[in-house]
């Protein structure tokens, strides 16, 4: 029971990882809070849906979701979130609460108000020992979780490219001093933060069965709650409050079964946080 | 080597730099003396693309890089030790020292002049697992003069080396300036430190609000009976 318990937090949080990594990383590289980010999770759901029906493989799918949620994620960084750089974080913050509601209407004229089926083979079958139990799909977000993970830090501690994205976190205008050209590892930095938000939709979507307009929405600020959790612009910090947070939500709910509105236990946490520890989990001042 | 023809800067209202010129050649160490706030450091981010200029051109070697962006100015060999160091905190040394080579793609190149940066800076390979931030602020000037030199720059500019050090870390800071020119590398120099920035330079410019107000080999800067009441405290 209790292994089970930790098995379905710890799949949960994957996905809370996936979704929130691309924030805090917009966060560190931009300052700007991308609330349009979780948008571009549903965006990626409804690819990979679309895309599931045409050609008919879960995987294919997958990778279409989440090519589908990196083009826009670099469209939504070039065509407005670049331009107001030199305002008041205010306005790309606007903007990107703009774009997220645009985003959901957009998905509620062009596929329909009513909930889809993701209903994929994905061919990974159940894993059962004693009572303990993994659905298929759970096995497929925890693999496809440590991957996409796997690949995230080889990429940010073992090419040039990475480095330089730490770098421009820190500070982007030595960076360029070493002829690092800002602009394009700001899109990049997008590219990659979208491909994870595009393929959690895709696991959600088949998790859940279901691909809807406002699938978003818990997200959005669930996902802020997170990476507050983690200390903003934090990468291990996030992926640790993601888990944190997707276990106290198993836990509270299924183990202790407390009354507890599920949603509301990231936000318990993140004031907890902030109270005690306003940098974030792994955070020093 | 670096030419600049009568830049302007602003920032907001303020004008900063009001019409500089000044020339720097090829193995030549020049330092730009001036007081606090007199636009020492913004003439060298004016150089390396960091802010722009209203007026006035930027030509190195014979290219005129006035609209350049910063990373493309780096490329042609322009390197800059920053005010404040600005190491990368959360990088570890040799990271540091990597990022400073970014424009350097081969790998075994990049190794061999670690290698030089670890000889020039011994406390560096001892530190080079070390995150930035756990250096003293003599060694983040160390660092931070090592990463310069990572891309072999064709100029370098140097903005306030010497501030907030310990005298023992101005003295090695400026022996290490002293190296590097005699073998070859040119440098730009901006200090607040005027006496030790005129023993070590082959020409000086005095900067005082935003103007170039005097200009002569260090030398006879250093004898000039103005600079030594201003800059090099009395007689």
């Amino acid at each position: 029971m209790l292994w089970q318990q930790l098995a379905n937090g710890i799949a949960i949080g994957s996905v809370y990882a996936l979704i929130s990594l691309g924030l805090t990383m917009v966060y560190g590289i931009l300052r700007i809070l991308h609330v349009a980010h979780a948008g571009i999770y549903a965006l990626g759901a409804y690819v990979g849906l679309f895309s599931f029906r045409l050609i008919g493989n879960f995987w294919l799918s997958l990778i279409v979701g989440m090519a589908g949620a990196a083009i826009a994620g670099y469209f939504v960084e070039r065509l407005l979130y670049t331009p107001l750089l030199h305002l008041p974080r205010i306005a790309p913050l606007i903007v990107s609460i703009g774009l997220f509601t645009a985003l959901e209407e957009a998905f509620r004229i062009v596929a329909g108000p009513h909930t889809l089926a993701y209903n994929a083979r994905v061919g990974l079958g159940d894993l059962s020992i004693g009572s303990f139990h993994l659905t298929e799909t759970q096995i497929l977000i925890l693999l496809v979780t440590l991957a996409i993970l796997i690949f995230l830090w080889a990429f940010l501690t073992k090419t040039r490219t990475g480095l330089a994205m730490r770098a421009c976190a820190q500070d982007p205008e030595t960076t360029s001093s070493f002829g690092v050209n800002v602009s394009a590892i700001i899109a990049v930095n997008f590219l990659i933060g979208s491909a994870m938000a595009g393929a959690a939709g895709v696991l959600i979507g088949v998790y859940d069965n279901q691909v809807w307009p406002t699938m978003g929405s818990i997200p959005a600020y669930k996902a802020l709650a997170i990476v507050v959790l983690g200390g903003l612009g934090n990468i291990p910090g996030t992926v640790l409050a993601s888990i944190v947070v997707g276990l106290a939500e198993t836990f509270f709910i299924g183990v202790l079964a407390i009354p507890f509105p599920r949603d509301a236990v990231a936000f318990v946490a993140m004031i907890l946080v902030l109270m005690f520890k306003p940098y974030g989990l792994l955070g020093k001042a | 080597m670096l030419e600049v023809r009568g830049i302007e800067v602003s920032y907001g209202e303020f004008l900063a730099l009001r019409g500089i010129s000044f020339t720097v050649q090829e193995g030549e160490l020049v330092t730009i003396i001036g007081a606090n706030g007199a636009g020492k450091s913004t003439i060298l981010r004016a150089v390396m693309g960091l802010v722009k200029c209203r007026k006035g051109k930027i030509f190195f070697n014979e290219e005129d890089i006035t609209s350049s962006p910063t990373h493309h100015r780096a490329r042609l060999g322009i390197s800059l030790v920053p005010e404040g160091r600005k190491i990368f905190p959360d990088l570890t040394v040799a990271e540091n020292l990597f990022m400073g080579a970014y424009i350097q793609e081969d790998r075994r190149a990049v190794q061999s002049r670690m290698e030089e940066a670890f000889s020039l800076f011994p406390v560096l390979k001892e530190r080079q697992n070390q995150v930035g931030k756990t250096l003293s602020g003599g060694e983040q000037q160390m660092l931070a003069i090592a990463r310069a030199l990572m891309s072999r720059p064709r100029v370098i500019l140097m903005d306030e080396v010497s501030l907030g050090l310990m005298p023992i870390y101005v003295e090695e800071t400026f022996k290490v300036i002293e190296n590097l020119h005699r073998q070859g590398v040119t440098i730009l120099l901006v200090e607040q430190n005027a006496r030790k920035a005129l023993q070590a330079a082959n020409r000086g410019y005095v900067l005082e609000t935003g103007e170039i107000v005097l200009s002569d080999q260090a030398k006879k800067l250093a004898l000039n009976p103005q600079v030594k009441k201003a800059y090099l405290g009395g007689t």
